[in-house]
């Protein structure tokens, strides 16, 4: 027997409108974005032309003349990409040890990890400008953006890791190690494919926390090595002269994230709650 | 090699790398918050350089005790992540509720929902306080502008006219100001993590036991009494976990205050130590050791629960 609140002709139409209604208004922003985008800039502060105006491409051709636009896009991209690779580099080994051979101190490790993620930004933000400008001198390098991201990135990709890898049954790996195969030829043959989908998603929830990092990205970097958020975070007051061009850089700052996000909603519950929500 | 041995090895890049990352910096931070130690002084010239001679004790944790803006940063601190906690939870279960159920399009809707989560938060405040907040040109400006326009249109109304004399005209807000930059960083911020909370919130619906509703809708219970003794508790640790991942990530909100406030007195602690930085180290260092107090209460808290589960 059903219930009637549910099954009613109205409830039928009442809920999927509201749930409708809500997902539009929240989309509405994103929307507007993109849509101011293809605005002029003296059109897109007039109410006349709120809705109905010419569109143009000229705010996407002109990104470069503008804003340098490629040169931050391509900071982003090869530091966000360097970052995720050193991280599962180093993550993938250290994870497949914790799921596989844990020891009593394993679960205290991983506890730690997850802490050092918790540490507030600011609290050392003098002690890494003066290391890194006086003493190491990387402060605004590719080296030095692509080391922090990895860093901050390191605890949840080894949590994820580790969820996915328990998730393997033991015996295939132990049954290799019976065959002789070496650790190595393990982690290359055995585990890797075995878990592609997991790590897979785990590179690409990375990536995406790279990509919209705002607080060391900004402060540790001026030019050669500043990425999007930086381009963004300099441009944050256009005094309503530059909407056009600046929602046309916003856009093409965010689109590549927020699609590749669409394909990873379910990993991102795992990931950021470190599979304590199932 | 021994069993033993080897799994130790495989780890010891990260958790080194883990360990330099953590004490270097936060050590530095400590030293730092007991000495004197300005970037410029024409006066005291010996204080532009760490060294142990400027021993202050605790000096600068005084110093930053005493200040306004201390206290002031706290309040806003704490104002800004309560409110976004209320709204997100809210929000959250609401959301995650009503589309806990089939119907046309839910895979759309599900991908228009969660999209806000993955704007870089530099984009999300420009987006917020110039194209949608701002006063004159934005879309609260134009709103605005276009009610008060339709209702001088109908004060010409014949016999209804009068009726529209008596309302005022609508004055759009600043959210350039300290307090209102504040509630534009919320409603920002709360509208990137409500689809979060959305998410952790679907993700643990579809987890209930499903027998149980079952059970209490033969047993004649209304849909309202088993969302509250149903639904809820089995909520309350996603909400618990919704909460504390929450809040040290917006204890650490930095560009969007940055952007929404820059000078106009809505700061953080993050912010505030930001401001410190330019001159008086001492005085960052101590408020950032306050801040890295602040973030380990709710931490304890939060790896509690997360260690709970990995013991399943």
């Amino acid at each position: 027997m059903a219930t009637v609140s549910q099954n009613s002709k109205l409830g039928n139409i009442l809920w999927p409108t509201l749930a409708w209604g809500i997902a539009l208004i929240f989309f509405f922003p994103i929307f507007w974005l993109v849509f101011t985008s293809f605005k002029t800039d003296a059109d897109a502060v007039k109410p006349e032309f709120l809705f109905f105006f010419t569109p143009t491409l000229e705010n996407y051709t002109n990104m470069t003349e503008n804003y340098d636009y490629w040169r931050f896009a391509t900071n982003s991209v090869i530091t966000s990409t360097f970052a995720t690779i050193f991280a599962l580099f180093v993550g993938v080994p250290a994870a497949y040890a914790m799921a596989f051979n844990p020891s009593r101190h394993t679960k205290d490790i991983l506890m730690w990890m997850l802490s050092t993620k918790m540490l507030p930004a600011a609290a050392v933000l003098y002690p890494m400008t003066f290391l890194t400008k006086n003493f190491l001198g990387i402060f605004d390098t590719h080296f030095l953006v692509i080391l922090v991201l990895c860093l901050i990135n390191l605890p949840i990709v080894i949590w994820m890791l580790f969820t996915y890898f328990k998730e393997i049954p033991k015996e295939i790996i132990e049954a290799s190690k019976m065959d002789g195969v070496t650790t190595w030829g393990e982690i290359k043959d055995i585990l890797i494919p075995l878990a592609w989908g997991g790590i897979a998603s785990t590179a690409l929830l990375t990536f995406i926390f790279c990509w919209n990092e705002a607080y060391w990205t900004v402060r540790l970097t001026t030019i050669d090595a500043a990425t999007l958020s930086k381009l963004i975070e300099g441009n944050r007051a256009p005094e309503g002269l530059f909407f056009g061009r600046l929602s046309a850089v916003s856009t093409a700052a965010i689109a590549p994230i927020v699609i590749l996000g669409w394909f990873c909603q379910k990993q991102l519950v795992q990931g950021l709650t470190f599979g304590a929500v199932k | 090699m021994s069993d033993r041995t080897l799994p130790r090895i495989l780890q010891t890049p990260a958790v080194v790398l883990l360990l330099i990352w953590m004490l270097v910096p936060l050590s530095m931070t400590l030293y730092f918050s007991f000495i004197r130690y300005v970037l410029n002084s024409s006066i005291r010239p010996e204080w532009m350089t760490p060294s142990l001679s400027n021993w202050r004790g605790l000096g600068n944790y005084q110093y930053v005790l005493n200040a306004k803006d201390f206290w002031f940063a706290i309040q806003n601190s704490v104002f800004i992540v309560s409110s976004i906690l209320i709204l997100t939870v809210v929000l959250g279960l609401g959301i995650a509720v009503l589309i806990n159920r089939n119907f046309p399009g839910r895979g759309i809707v599900r991908v228009l929902l969660i999209s806000p989560f993955f704007v870089m938060p530099a984009v999300n405040a420009v987006l917020w306080i110039n194209m949608i907040l701002d006063p004159v040109l934005g879309l609260q400006g134009i709103a605005v502008g276009g009610l008060n326009n339709l209702i001088d249109g109908l004060r010409d109304f014949p016999v209804l006219g009068w009726f529209f004399d008596l309302w005022p005209k609508l004055e759009p807000i600043s959210f350039r100001a300290t307090q209102t930059s504040a509630y534009a960083v919320i409603m920002m911020v709360a509208w990137q993590w409500t689809p979060f909370a959305v998410l952790i919130f679907m993700t643990s619906l579809q987890s209930e036991d499903e027998s149980q509703r079952e059970a209490a809708t033969l047993d004649g219970a209304s849909p309202w009494s088993q969302f509250i003794n149903l639904t809820v508790p089995h909520l309350a640790r996603p909400i618990a976990i919704v909460v504390m991942i929450q809040s040290i990530f917006h204890l650490s909100l930095y560009a969007e205050i940055e952007i929404v406030s820059r000078g106009n007195g809505n700061k953080n602690l993050p912010y505030l130590i930001g401001e410190f930085t330019s001159n008086n180290i001492g005085a960052a260092s101590a408020t950032g050791i306050f801040a890295v107090i602040l973030a380990n209460i709710i931490a304890i808290f939060l790896l509690r629960m997360v260690g709970k589960s990995l013991m399943d």
